[in-house]
């Protein structure tokens, strides 16, 4: 993945290995590979459930503005918090490119 | 110098968790004491063989002790209290690197009704103290340090250990100073600058069964705090367990739905602590309310 990735064409799929415990609002997630535990806050959370390998960027975010009722301003706000989640993920190791 | 190969005292067979042990002495009283502080990890009902001996010695040096584990020294202490306390220290060790299919976590536990009630936290929280003043107060003991939660059967088994008083908690629970004439500490041992308090048969601390838990309870010691119980988030309660976890990463996936069921499924409180008789009845008035509320005596869920 180069260092631009996740454009808006980019399927992010969740990497096996994870376990999740959702907690209030929030998901808990332990990375059996990186040995990590970390805390998904519930935008976070909806982001990395829309990671299925199926949806491009840009349609994760269209589904997040779609159902906050978003306006085209917030819409755009809310596909640069996809792209940097997304982004975030990957760094981590817990997301991936999904294959052809 | 003298072997306890053949020697004058030895204790039955003790259990920590999944650790296996017996102790041996030359030294008759040494043996006594041992017998009394181990009281609680007695592995009555099991007849599986003893896999690791603990022998003390007394040394050619006048007063002091040799500790041997499986015939390797391991350790020599000046007064027998100490060298009982090295082996508490050690069964400590040895007993959480032996978990198994456990969970375990730095926290005290204790059993009332059937329920169980975690109490997670540092060395420095108060955890020990308030499993000591709940004990008094005539909750079940698990243990004061280790706490094992069977991920299996979701459940916390005992771990009776002796019950370790630091300097910090002398006054307030002065009773149980083993020093003291007529105390209810009498038959433990000061190890270093510690008591070993003594649970079991006998010593008015009973020791608990195994429960499933319905209360997380996590204690900060603050002596300018009022005391108090606050309940706290999922979230939060996951993390003060999950920081609080010992063989975490090990256990990986299993060990965070667990974490999950136990954020979830127990009733959680962070407590401000500075009078500890104080916080003996918040947390038995907490545990006793819910006992009362739930049908045939549980206490789970919000």
């Amino acid at each position: 993945m180069g260092t631009e990735w996740p454009d808006g064409g980019a399927r992010p799929a969740r990497r096996d290995g994870a376990a999740t415990v959702p907690l209030d609002d929030n998901v808990a997630l332990y990375d059996e590979v990186g040995q990590l535990m970390i805390l998904l806050n519930p935008s976070a959370a909806a982001v990395w459930e829309l990671c299925d390998g199926t949806r491009t960027l840009d349609e994760i975010g269209h589904a997040l503005a779609e159902a906050h009722g978003a306006t085209d301003a917030d819409a755009a706000v809310i596909g640069d918090d996809v792209r940097l989640t997304v982004h975030k993920l990957a760094d981590l190791g817990l997301v991936v490119e999904a294959g052809p | 110098m003298p072997s306890a190969r053949e020697g004058a005292h030895r204790t039955p067979s003790l259990r920590g968790l999944s650790y296996r042990f017996a102790v041996r002495t030359d030294d008759e009283r040494l043996g006594h004491l041992v017998d009394a502080v181990l009281a609680g990890l007695r592995d009555t009902g099991d007849t599986a063989p003893v896999e690791h001996w603990y022998s003390l010695t007394s040394s050619d040096r006048a007063g002091t002790v040799d500790v041997r584990r499986d015939d390797e020294e391991i350790a020599r202490r000046q007064r027998p209290g100490d060298a009982v306390g090295w082996v508490v220290w050690d069964v400590n060790r040895s007993a959480a690197e032996a978990s198994g299919d456990h969970l375990l976590f730095h926290a005290g536990a204790l059993e009332a009704g059937g329920t169980g009630v975690l109490v997670p936290g540092a060395s420095g929280s108060g955890k020990s103290t308030l499993v000591a003043g709940l004990v008094r107060a005539g909750l079940g003991y698990l243990t004061d340090e280790l706490a094992a939660y069977d991920m299996a059967h979701g459940m916390l088994v005992p771990y009776p250990k002796p019950i370790t008083v630091k300097p910090g908690s002398f006054a307030a629970l002065a009773d149980m100073d083993p020093a003291r004439p007529g105390g209810t500490g009498s038959g433990g041992a000061w190890t270093g600058e510690e008591w070993q308090v003594t649970v079991g048969e006998g010593t008015g601390r009973l020791i608990g069964r195994p429960c499933e838990p319905g209360f997380v309870v996590v204690p900060r010691y603050d002596p300018g705090a009022e005391t108090a119980l606050t309940r706290l988030s999922d979230t939060e309660a996951f993390f003060a367990l999950a920081v609080n976890a010992v063989n975490l990463l090990p256990h990986g996936s299993t060990a965070t739905e667990a974490l999950g069921r136990l954020a979830a499924g127990c009733r959680c409180y962070a407590l401000a602590m500075s009078d500890l008789d104080e916080a003996c009845r918040l947390v038995a008035g907490l545990v006793a309310e819910a006992g009362a509320a739930a049908p045939g005596g549980g206490a789970r869920g919000h």
